[in-house]
């Protein structure tokens, strides 16, 4: 027990495994920042964002996609080069608690990557639902588009990339080969914003702005089942978390009560 | 495994770990399935499931339970096939409810001003903890396919009266017999849905009136069957680990 109790006094002084702040921050940024769009949509998407010949909406819906396609190019170049530059060089090399640590890191990434796809695929997606039923359009860049296709899915996109670097630059199980789930769960909701291409000439050839389940809507769908992916990369963790911490694990009271 | 074992400290340690992973892994896969689910629901039933005036007796009892069984089928082969965990199809609905509820009130509702009456979503909670339940007791895909499945297409229509009772009420309206549904369809006005787009039952000349929707929740259990099988296989798929050398 005397042994014990040093080695908890020793964990307080050192680097906490789970980065509260990090996982906060990044969830708490991504609400506000949507929930500002939100606002903005709902004040100019009626102002100005009901006539797409107007000067108003090339000012306040235009510039918008073209300042959003060039941020989040620029993100996601900028958060793949810096997560490649900074990777681990010696992998191989890790220590078990700092392993540990990737691993915890990694949870977290897939919360962001969450929160992204639940802005992106679920609130903006249904929203163009209903701003389908409002106004007859006059563009293929109406304003809940703008924000749909061109904003929150990039984003989820960039977070998604973002964590399957991290998985692959720190992590020694994923730094060797490549994991076909972890694969799958990032390029197939990718694959939703390119099929915006097929979604636009459906729309605009066969006149089927009425429907929501039509099938040039399909596509979207066969590629959010990729999400369905989890399930592989949470199964690729768990052999090494048990192996981390199973032993461990299996003589708690915790355990043993289950 | 000695160099492994200082990972953790403690077993203590080890639990509180093991603990915090779980609750940051639930909700991780709360918003990761949530979105998922919810993209394959409203592209899929979503029309039915928008607007009041399209629940009807034939097509929305026939397609919703349908499409809406896909995945609870394959959360639960993952869930259950490798944790035990006996709530899989109850998760994802809870998850797809709360997107739905979030759009509808905030956007359909504040953004568009459509009545939340209007834009309510179809209950599918009790059809959920059904199939759970199944699979729980009988410990069967099997059983949870042919019982849970035939189940969650006859209990869609049972679980939703009482919210879509209220708006059958006729009303005669200009001189027209109108549900409470149809004059709201009608009034609160959808530039994108014609009438003519509605894909309601509409009657034929081979149909028993009185019979609609029975008959359509027992086809809909037969073929969430199917449905069940199929998309059980689907998440055994996607739970597949492996790696490949080159992309």
């Amino acid at each position: 027990m005397a042994a014990t109790s040093r080695a908890v006094a020793g964990v307080a002084e050192e680097e906490s495994l789970f980065a509260w702040k990090g996982m906060w921050g990044a969830v708490a940024a991504f609400f506000i920042f949507y929930i500002c769009v939100r606002w903005y949509e709902g004040v100019y998407g009626w102002k100005y964002g009901l006539d797409s010949f107007t000067p108003e909406f090339e000012k306040y819906w235009m510039n918008l996609l073209y300042i959003e396609l060039v941020v989040e190019a620029l993100a996601t170049a900028g958060l793949v080069a810096y997560l490649i530059k900074t990777r681990d060089r010696n992998i191989d090399a890790v220590q078990p608690r700092e392993e540990l640590r990737r691993y915890c890191t990694l949870y977290m990434w897939w919360v962001v990557y969450g929160v992204g796809l639940f802005w992106g695929a679920s609130f903006f997606t249904e929203q163009d639902g209903t701003w389908h039923q409002t106004v007859v359009r006059d563009t293929d860049f109406t304003p809940s588009h703008i924000i749909e296709f061109y904003m929150s899915y990039p984003i989820y996109v960039m977070v998604g990339l973002g964590s399957f670097v991290y998985a692959k630059t720190r992590i020694p199980y994923f730094a060797k080969g490549w994991s076909v789930p972890y694969l799958m769960l990032v390029f197939g909701p990718f694959m939703i914003f390119p099929n915006v291409g097929l979604n636009e000439w459906g729309h605009t050839f066969w006149f089927m702005e009425e429907l929501f389940v039509a099938p040039l809507h399909w596509g979207f769908v066969f590629f959010a089942w990729f999400i369905l992916a989890m399930f592989g990369v949470f199964l690729q963790v768990q052999g090494r978390m048990r192996e981390l911490i199973g032993q461990q694990l299996q003589q708690s009271a915790d355990y043993s009560r289950s | 495994m000695s160099a492994l074992a200082s990972a953790v400290r403690t077993p203590e340690e080890a639990a509180k770990i093991s603990r915090t992973l779980d609750l940051i892994a639930l909700g991780a896969f709360f918003l990761i399935f949530l979105a998922s689910y919810h993209v394959h629901c409203m592209l899929l039933f979503g029309d039915w499931d928008f607007w009041v005036d399209w629940k009807d007796r034939r097509m929305w009892v026939t397609v919703a339970p349908i499409v809406a069984i896909a995945y609870p089928a394959a959360m639960q082969a993952f869930f259950w096939e490798k944790f035990r965990l006996p709530f899989g199809a109850t998760i994802v609905t809870l998850g797809v409810l709360a997107g739905e509820w979030a759009n509808r009130y905030y956007n359909f509702y504040g953004f568009t001003y459509f009545p939340i009456n209007f834009v309510w979503p179809a209950i599918l909670v009790p059809m959920a903890l059904f199939l759970d339940a199944v699979l729980v007791l009988t410990k069967s895909y099997g059983l949870t396919a042919i019982v849970g499945g035939l189940f969650y297409g006859l209990l869609l229509y049972p679980a939703n009266w009482p919210l879509l009772a209220q708006f059958h009420v006729p009303v005669e309206y200009n001189g027209l017999v109108m549900s409470i549904a149809d004059i709201m369809g009608y009034h609160y006005v959808r530039t994108g849905t014609p009438e003519y787009i509605r894909m309601v039952e509409k009657g034929t000349l081979r149909t028993f009136g009185k019979d609609v929707v029975p008959v359509s929740a027992f086809f809909s259990g037969f073929v969430c069957m199917v449905m069940y099988f199929t998309w059980h296989f689907v998440g055994r798929w996607f739970s597949r680990d492996y790696n490949i050398d080159q992309v």
